[in-house]
């Protein structure tokens, strides 16, 4: 069936359109983002079980857009009556016009920016689902839950917790400005299976996913990732430290995808080029990896987490090549940042929610697959790891730094597994170094939408990525 | 008049155990790119959250369900989620436990300044930061906001509190001739205090005509290291998390009271307190989320765990029956001052790209920023590389500053002290 678009946004958008019209009047610009969007968050482990409508993207409001002598200025708000429109325009014109007093005695100097230009589109999206969030059978997935728990916990005498996570959320966004009436609903779900082990004093745990852009029919397919979330797990209290050094490493496809989104998905986010904070703003057109790395970023390279329509400033989604055979080729773009830097918005535009201004962000980064075979890759390596399971990552767009926490390694000698395993591993290096070490691609590729993502430390959005196993070279501690 | 629709659904429902929290928040936000506004923000959100609580047959299990009461909602919508909930609630089986009964928090000293007020001392506090040719802003975000709580259960909780959050983002580029470099500083506090947030947002600036002239990490392997900054306060926060209730009952924190944290504790021996009220935190509520007291207590004293803390759930698992949840919190300082520290060479870590510190497995891990290595004759900035270790094997021999330090709601040592620490360098 067709995720059906939220009957409230339906209700209120003629009074949207009269609060547009109101604003218009003092503004050169105008725009308002609404969701409506229902989350069902479950989650049993050994020792606490929850429920809740809360997910990152669970939520019901407002953000509107104006600009007036070259300032964009925006006012996000969650109480709306559409029977008093001309009281919620009172309410926006008075405290931005309080902000801009106050501005205005402090000397302020304005960042001017051309008003957005944009072409008449209506547009109505609704995509394909099995389920919603808000009328799915919660007794079955809950009964579902609790077994893979129990079943989870029977396997390994060394389990203290096992934790089953579920989330799914029904996404309504309507984006209407004078000239545009868009609108869109999908839902996306992810699930997780978190088993804690301990031995000795010593805990580890081990982490599987599964997400899709569908309802919460998604879960059933967490079973198949029981065992080796256990097995991982187990092994991993048997983990070494790792020995400090340079190593030839194969990067499994969720650690690719890692790389992909920490490496040139944040440092090619052209709001940074506004600022003149990432280095890729100068290497468009140069080389900056192997002949053997291409790489997409968009709503549209893959149907997961982050796959939209149109994103959160009224921009249709895109499929942008950011890298093609190791050469960088642009970047994506929200509105704004496009208009001061000349150039088109490439669908990139989001918001953590409402409450939040919309900045470049990243949907699905991924890097194409190539010709090897896994087998083959492991047996060229004479000494070197193969790295699987993402914790988290850092970008540094400034200086081409990379921060990966990988959950473990599998030591490889003589192009072959010993069984040998270290945990956690930090790698760390240079972007181009590590690219341009890139020497096999294997012939298939892996997408994994559980992941979050945050601008610097904040402003958190979902998003995705992958690629297929990687053989490069990094510094691991 | 939403939480009165709310009540009088739950009444007629028949549901006598639940939660309502209502939060008000005024915000404004101001983003600069240099010197110039990029944009301004205003933000008026009122979100109402209810949860529910169902026991089973025989009152030995109780499950909770939870669901924001959407603005917009009329009472036939408010029935619907509320019935959902009573029905959702009756699938998920914890031990019964009781919600938190009213108990009137003590007064505390207030920061009354308002939003407006806030927000104007951080536009000053920008146009107040030197910057020069060699070191300025590359850009700022400010947020302040104004949050009102109203608390209710149906033991009767029914409290009203406000606090002022404000946070700033920046970004420092220094540069010279020949390459520019970034670090990036978020600091939160409760109202804009500029003289504190100016001194840190220069000695930032000099961070970074530091990290100019940065060597490349060398391969120290096991090393002492000197933790400042974020990586203090993660440290200092990780010793928070072990005494978390749910981290004790889940046993995954296997810290017991009365008994000292580590095996053999040859350092520093840590005293950790929650406070109710820290000066200067963007953090000072009354009552947790759930509507209990806050209060000082002693979690750990001369390296003994004294207290647990926690969400009542967790916290009436383990027999900690008047706990609350944690906003603020101290640690004594140790017995380090900046001359003993230089006893024997050591890794200086100021900045790192992501710093943690795991509560559960207590690894820690971070790439190198900037850090000074002090190797016995010079001072030497380096950058790149990682440090890494584990909390649990390293703890015993950690030592701590005399002198502290707030970050935002610690109230921690200026500097916390590992011996053999994994340091990666860079070098080839």
């Amino acid at each position: 069936m067709k995720a059906p678009f939220s009957p409230y946004l339906n209700e209120i958008s003629d009074g949207i359109r009269s609060l547009i019209g109101c604003l218009s009047k003092d503004y050169e610009y105008v725009s308002i983002h609404a969701a409506d969007s229902f989350g069902l968050n479950i989650r049993i482990s050994t020792h606490a079980k929850s429920v809740s409508d809360r997910t990152l993207t669970s939520e019901r409001g407002f953000a509107v857009r104006v600009m007036k002598d070259g300032l964009y200025s925006e006012y996000s708000f969650n109480q709306f009556d559409p029977g008093h429109v001309e009281e919620t325009y009172r309410q926006i014109k008075e405290a931005l016009d309080a902000q801009l007093f106050m501005l205005k005695q402090c000397g302020t100097e304005i960042f001017e920016t051309p008003a957005i230009p944009e072409e008449e589109t209506v547009f109505s999206g609704e995509k394909e689902t099995e389920q919603l969030p808000e009328t799915a059978d919660t007794q079955s997935i809950i009964s579902f839950f609790k077994e893979l728990c129990e079943k989870g916990m029977a396997m390994s005498e060394h389990l203290i917790d096992c934790t089953i996570t579920g989330q799914s959320t029904h996404i309504s966004k309507l984006f209407m400005s004078t000239k545009k009436d868009l609108r869109q609903s999908y839902v996306y779900s992810e699930a997780t299976i978190i088993p804690v082990a301990s031995k000795d004093g010593r805990n580890t745990y081990a982490y599987e996913g599964v997400s899709g852009l569908c309802g919460p029919e998604l879960f059933k397919k967490l079973e198949e990732h029981l065992p080796a979330a256990v097995k991982t797990a187990e092994e991993m209290l048997g983990a070494e430290r790792m020995e400090p050094g340079e190593y030839e490493i194969i990067t499994s496809p969720e650690v690719s995808g890692l790389i992909a989104h920490e490496a040139f998905g944040h440092g090619v986010e052209m709001d940074m080029f506004v600022k003149n904070r990432a280095l890729g703003k100068e290497y468009i057109g140069k080389r900056v990896g192997s002949d053997l790395v291409t790489m997409h970023e968009g709503a549209l390279c893959a149907d997961n987490t982050s796959s939209y329509f149109f994103d959160d400033e009224g921009v249709m989604a895109g499929d942008v090549t950011e890298i093609n055979h190791g050469i960088l080729e642009t970047g994506i773009c929200d509105t704004l940042s496009a208009l001061r830097l000349g150039t088109k918005p490439t669908g990139n535009g989001k918001r953590q929610n409402f409450e939040h201004k919309a900045y470049t962000r990243m949907t699905n980064t991924l890097f194409d697959s190539g010709n090897d075979r896994l087998e083959d890759m492991i047996a060229s390596v004479s000494y070197g790891w193969l790295l699987e399971g993402m914790e988290s990552g850092m970008e540094d767009p400034k200086h081409w730094g990379i921060q990966c926490i990988i959950s473990c390694g599998r030591e490889i000698k003589d192009g072959k597994l010993t069984g040998r395993i270290a945990a956690p591993i930090i790698m760390t290096g240079y972007v181009p170094d590590l690219l341009s070490n890139i020497s096999m691609v294997s012939n298939d590729r892996g997408v994994f939408g559980n992941g979050y993502c945050g601008k610097g430390y904040k402003e958190f959005v979902k998003t995705a990525d992958g690629g297929p196993y990687l053989k490069t070279k990094a510094r691991l501690g | 008049m939403m939480i009165e629709t709310v009540k009088t659904v739950l009444k007629e429902l028949n549901c006598d155990t639940w939660q309502i929290s209502d939060l008000k928040t005024e915000g404004w936000e101001f983003y600069f790119i240099k010197n110039r506004l990029d944009q301004n923000r205003v933000r008026n959100t009122d979100h109402i959250t209810l949860t529910v609580f169902m026991k089973n047959a025989d009152g030995t299990q109780i499950g909770s369900a939870s669901a924001e009461i959407r603005q917009g909602s009329i009472a036939d919508e408010i029935r619907d989620t509320v019935k959902t909930l009573m029905e959702r609630a009756q699938l998920i089986q914890n031990p019964v436990y009781s919600l938190h009964s009213p108990k009137k928090a003590e007064e505390t000293e207030k920061d009354e300044a308002d939003v407006r007020t806030a927000a104007e001392a951080y536009l000053h506090l920008l146009k107040d930061i030197h910057q020069t040719a060699e070191a300025d802003l590359n850009s700022t975000e400010i947020f302040v906001e104004k949050n009102t709580e109203h608390l209710l259960n149906s033991n009767g909780i029914d409290v009203t509190q406000t606090w002022l959050s404000s946070m700033i983002e920046t970004v420092i580029n220094a540069r010279n001739e020949k390459h520019e470099i970034e670090l990036l500083r978020q600091m939160r506090s409760g109202t804009c205090n500029e003289e504190e947030l100016k001194k840190q947002i220069e000695d930032t600036m000099q961070y970074g005509l530091d990290r100019l002239k940065a060597q490349k990490t060398p391969n120290l392997n096991r090393f002492p290291v000197v933790f400042r900054g974020e990586s203090a306060k993660a440290i200092a926060g990780w010793f928070v998390e072990r005494t978390d209730a749910a981290m004790i009952y889940r046993k995954m924190s296997s810290w017991k009271k009365d008994a000292a944290y580590a095996e053999n504790i040859s350092g520093d021996r840590l005293t950790l307190k929650a406070l109710k009220n820290l000066s200067g935190s963007a953090d000072n509520r009354m009552y947790d989320a759930e509507g209990a007291a806050m209060k000082d207590l002693t979690l750990i004293e001369n390296g003994i765990v004294k207290n647990f803390w926690g969400s009542r759930m967790f916290a009436s698992y383990i027999g900690e029956n008047d706990s609350f949840i944690v906003s603020n919190y101290e640690i004594d300082g140790g017995s380090e001052s900046e001359e003993s520290i230089q006893k024997e060479p050591y890794l200086e870590a100021v900045d790192f790209s992501d710093f943690q510190a795991d509560s559960l497995t207590g690894d820690f891990f971070g790439e190198i920023r900037l850090a000074y290595y002090h190797d016995g004759r010079n001072v030497i900035p380096v950058s790149g590389g990682s440090v890494s270790g584990n909390l649990n094997d390293l703890m015993g021999e950690m030592t701590m500053s005399a002198q502290r330090q707030r970050m935002n709601n610690a109230l921690i040592p200026s500097f916390f002290r590992l011996k053999d620490v994994t340091v990666t360098g860079s070098e080839g």
